[in-house]
């Protein structure tokens, strides 16, 4: 144990080396159940810093970003917490699952350091009355995205239309969905079924069956990516081949052109790589020539942090304390270039963002490929969905 | 109590006991919550030899026991505001009454049922703590304030990391006593050979039972313990792979060892670590940041399986092995 | 709707049945919990991916050979690291396995990343839905996964019954200083049952990575026939069919009349259940109880 602490400590003083540079503290999941959802963030936020420090040169303050895995565990989250810390962390970034944000919470408020949550579902203190550390740039949240759904199933079917809804038994995603519910109900729509499927689940076909078997007329399914494909790969199964809504996670890109169904929408924040946006070929390029291992097309949650912590240092300029970090944080316009269908916008009130903006894509099968079926449509962030 | 330690170990217990009573001064914040962890687990460490190493027991159900433990103090603070104490003790009496209630059923049979109930054990905790959490509004989980013992509030990692380790010792005294009694004395035939103790005169069952809700009382204590000292509880942090940290620690530690039982928590809480700067130094091999958790579980099995297959007396079998090779000429 | 319920019924005792024979097959000859099953089941579904992607597109071929690769994965890991156990401890023996199973789950994401992946469709496969008695619905590999475990029971039954190494496995479990002395080779018959054992853990997890996907929830299938296995007794066969049968009857039934979230917990309270009224399973070997 002694030799283990020798080894910690000398770790520690060959990290803090002499130059002048801002460091960035990242807790995420980048290995564990969770990972496949958080890794590719954490990779594109290191990318575009790694890009950022070359571009820069000498003529502007480096980010050095120091990475700790938490495997979406509370315990390991609070001693990377500790860790990022005390090597000097102005900004403590979070990848990660909504059980890791209570102890990086409490570690950021007794140092006063700012949480930016990226990548990770944005928790309710970011929302209008903001708390002051606590920012989110991530594309989804769960009661706006199931307005933004059932506005959408509107739309589609109106008002007069059976509706399913299925969850996995985590709470962001259980409250998406009792949200659902109530604003469906409130539009009037039938609600048949609420289908909470444990997270554990290997079989979908019963959970399925019983969604089948009240006979929706539409499908909308709000929870981790592999439990909203499984219900719709076993709904399809099932035989079962009306509209199935989802949320776009970071691998509905690749999984819509693997399932080609043309009933299978997706709705998002983020834009999609088919569109080929001089955005998503830089990201392209960066990764490629890094030799990443994840696909590019699931970084852009991590640029957007990227950018966000660039605008950030810009604007601080020189001799970024803490304190000038924070207070530039709360007023804050970050232009994502495409990835989003518009600006991350902070303010004192609000930390996610003034707008929140959804598109819906699917497959179209007779040109065999990724459509846009209803472009930007917008919310104005309040307090709540209601 | 210094008599009872050996004339051949005084000297580095001593050692050992000023270094720990130090050790916060001279080290990092993040240093003082590895230690502090190891402290926590050891508890747990402890209370699992007892079953495993002396009782011989395979228990798949710590993380369910620690689960316990912690939505107990957290019920009881939420719902009822007790003190601190009166929830430590709801804890340890929460984790007598499921091993009583698991270990009934599987105790009476030879062999291993009780792996099997254990495991039904975690699922059906994991499930409860759940529906708790999620009818009750904590989605993201129960805060649970800092205890306040004797007045002041226990906060700071400094703090902590005493009270813990006086807890420690004051546990690890109690176990030592209890298995160099008439009961651990009955566990180790059992272990043995479960029908020679029954010749013998050993309620075989019974005492297996004792082992159990023992182990159990305090494996909660210590969950209970974990709530306060992360501030915070949600079912999420319960996991198979808790339950199978626990068992590395008495493998590695070297079973039928309470000593070994500390050093064993002490390895596993800190292994992830080593593997962590190991992989650091050796950088060249690309980012690697995402693949520790891999290399961790690899690098885990295989030295439980060296353990088990080369020295089932753990570390200190190890060590013993070194010293007598020292020692003697 | 009453037949989809039954199809899917059978879908699962399909599953938690070819799952179990694994563990009862071990536990029978050597009273060793085999805690890594769900990990070898895992480790299998993997040996047809790589075979996939780096052997062959054929198939046929590839499942053969990844079938290979897991009679000889279960060899070789009885002789590497059960063998020396054999004999002492049982603990210390179902103590490796949990080690082992904790070893494949590392070296399963060292070597092939954690992402989710589809064998099926990499080797071209089609899995189309099929009409059962016109109103229900199957997949053809779920399909398949029940056809072949009926193929395994019969096959098991037969063999345990007049096989010559069949009944050796039976002497062996029966009495195994007994059928030592009678010259049965009792290391090599272990290993034999470590070969069947994951062959069918392989096969179950091949067929599942081809309906559905390869991914790191497919370990839970092993903790989850647990209680099947339980409930029918650990070292019966015939128990395992039953208790899959009841396991998936319950489960089912609840998620479509009760609640989903039930299903999960409900098989483990009625091992909990078992265990307190008939420990030793329907079928199981009785054992003996201590007076508590």
């Amino acid at each position: 144990m002694r030799y283990s602490m020798l080894l910690a400590v000398s770790l520690l003083s060959a990290s803090t080396a002499a130059y002048a540079e801002t460091v960035i503290g990242v807790s995420g999941a980048l290995t564990g159940p969770a990972a496949s959802s958080y890794a590719p963030a954490v990779e594109g936020l290191r990318l575009y810093v790694e890009q950022m420090n070359k571009a820069g040169g000498d003529s502007r303050e480096k980010v050095k970003l120091l990475i700790q895995d938490d495997q979406g565990e509370a315990s390991k989250a609070a001693t990377n917490a500790k860790r990022l810390l005390q090597e000097g962390a102005k900004i403590i970034v979070s990848a990660s699952l909504s059980s890791t944000y209570a102890p990086i919470i409490a570690e950021a408020k007794r140092s006063d350091i700012p949480v930016l949550f990226a990548g990770s579902v944005c928790p309710k203190e970011v929302f209008p009355p903001a708390e002051k550390l606590l920012f989110c740039t991530t594309a989804f949240t769960a009661e706006y995205d199931s307005r933004a759904a059932v506005d959408f199933i509107k739309e589609i079917k109106g008002t007069n239309t059976k509706v399913g809804l299925g969850a996995m038994a985590i709470p962001v995603s259980r409250g998406g969905i009792d949200f659902a519910e109530e604003y469906a109900k409130k539009l009037g729509m039938n609600v048949v079924e609420k289908q909470i499927i444990p997270p554990n689940a290997s079989d979908y076909m019963p959970f399925a069956t019983k969604i089948k078997s009240t006979e929706p007329n539409v499908v909308y399914s709000w929870a981790p990516w592999i439990n909203q494909i499984r219900t719709f790969e076993a709904l399809r199964k099932l035989d079962w081949q009306s509209e199935f809504i989802t949320w776009g996670h970071l691998e509905a890109e690749n999984e819509m052109r693997r399932v080609r169904d043309r009933n299978l929408f997706i709705i998002g924040a983020n834009t999609l790589f088919y569109e080929d946006l001089p955005i998503h070929k830089e990201i392209v390029s960066a990764a490629t020539a890094a030799g990443s291992a994840f696909n590019p097309n699931q970084m852009a949650e991590g640029w957007i942090a990227g950018m966000t912590v660039e605008e950030v240092l810009r604007v601080v300029g020189r001799d970024a304390s803490s304190e000038k970090i924070l207070s530039t944080m709360q007023n804050l316009k970050v232009d994502v270039k495409g990835l989003r269908g518009g600006p991350i916008e902070f303010t004192p009130d609000n930390h996610f963002r003034k707008t929140q903006y959804y598109r819906i894509f699917r497959w179209d099968v007779s040109q065999s490929k990724i459509v846009t079926v209803k472009n930007w449509f917008k919310y104005d962030i309040t307090a709540t969905a209601r | 109590m210094f008599k009872r330690i050996s004339l051949r170990f005084r000297g580095p217990s001593l050692f050992l006991f000023v270094a720990a009573l130090i050790f916060p001064y001279v080290a990092s914040q993040f240093q003082i919550d590895v230690a502090t962890q190891v402290l926590l687990s050891s508890l747990g460490a402890i209370g699992l030899m007892l079953l495993t190493g002396y009782a011989g027991q395979i228990s798949l159900g710590h993380a369910g026991l620690i689960a316990a433990g912690a939505f107990s103090v957290a019920i009881l603070t939420k719902e009822f505001s007790s003190p601190p104490w009166l929830c430590l003790i709801g804890a340890t009496f929460t984790g007598a009454m499921l091993g009583l209630l698991f270990g009934l059923p599987s105790l009476r049979l030879r062999g291993l049922y009780l792996a099997v109930s254990t495991l039904a054990m975690h699922f059906i905790v994991v499930y409860l703590g759940g529906e708790y959490e999620t009818k009750r509004g904590f989605s993201t989980g129960i805060l649970v304030d800092p205890p306040s013992f004797a007045g002041s509030v226990i906060q700071s990692a400094k703090q902590w990391y005493y009270v813990l380790l006086g807890i420690a010792i004051g546990v690890f005294i109690l176990a030592r006593n209890l298995a160099r009694g008439p009961t651990g004395r009955a566990w180790r035939i059992v272990r043995t050979n479960e029908t020679v103790a029954e010749a013998l005169g050993v309620r075989v069952d019974r005492s297996k039972l004792l082992a159990f809700v023992i182990s159990s009382a305090i494996t909660s204590f210590a969950g209970g313990l974990f709530a306060y000292y992360r501030g915070f509880v949600s079912i999420e942090a319960f996991s198979i792979y808790l339950s199978i940290q626990y068992v590395a620690m008495v493998i590695v530690g070297g079973m039928g060892s309470l000593l070994g039982a500390v050093l064993g928590a002490a390895f596993v809480t800190v292994f992830p670590y080593l593997i962590e700067a190991l992989v650091m130094k050796m950088s060249f091999l690309g980012d690697q940041a995402g693949t520790l958790f891999a290399i961790n579980y690899s690098a885990f099995g295989i030295l439980m399986i060296m353990f088990l297959i080369f020295e089932p007396k753990g570390i200190l079998g190890v060590l013993n092995r070194f010293s007598k090779k020292v020692t003697s000429p | 709707m009453q037949w989809q319920l039954c199809v899917n019924i059978l879908a699962l005792t399909a599953l938690y049945a070819l799952v179990c024979c694994g563990y009862v097959l071990i536990y029978r000859v050597s009273r060793v919990l085999n805690m890594a099953h769900g990990e070898l089941m895992l480790l299998g579904a993997y040996g047809l991916f790589a075979t996939t992607s780096q052997v062959t597109n054929n198939p046929l071929l590839a499942i053969t050979v990844a079938a290979l690769l897991s009679i000889l994965i279960g060899v070789v890991t009885y002789h590497i690291l059960m063998r020396k156990l054999t004999g002492s401890d049982v603990l210390a023996a179902v103590l490796t396995t949990i080690a082992i199973g904790i070893l494949i789950r590392g070296l399963v994401v060292l070597i092939w990343t954690a992402q989710p992946q589809h064998p099926g469709e990499m080797l071209g496969l089609n899995n189309p839905t099929l009409p059962v008695f016109g109103v229900a619905r199957i997949s053809l590999y779920t399909a398949i996964l029940i056809g072949l475990t009926a193929l395994v029971y019969i096959s098991l039954f037969i063999f345990l019954r007049y096989g010559s190494w069949g009944i050796r496995l039976r002497a062996a479990g029966q009495n195994p200083l007994l059928a030592s002395q009678r010259g049965i080779n009792l290391h090599a018959v272990f290993a034999f049952a470590w070969a069947i054992s994951t062959f069918t853990a392989s096969m179950a997890g091949m067929i599942v990575a081809i309906d559905t996907a390869l991914d790191s929830t497919m370990v839970m299938i092993g903790l989850k026939a647990f209680p099947a296995a339980l409930v029918g007794g650990l070292d019966s066969l015939l128990g395992a069919l039953i208790g899959s049968f009841t396991i998936a009857l319950i489960e089912v039934l609840l998620i479509q009349h009760v609640d989903p979230l039930l299903s999960d917990v409900v098989p483990f309270l009625v091992l909990i259940v078992m265990l307190f009224i008939r420990p030793w399973g329907l079928f199981g070997t009785r054992e003996k109880l201590d007076r508590v």
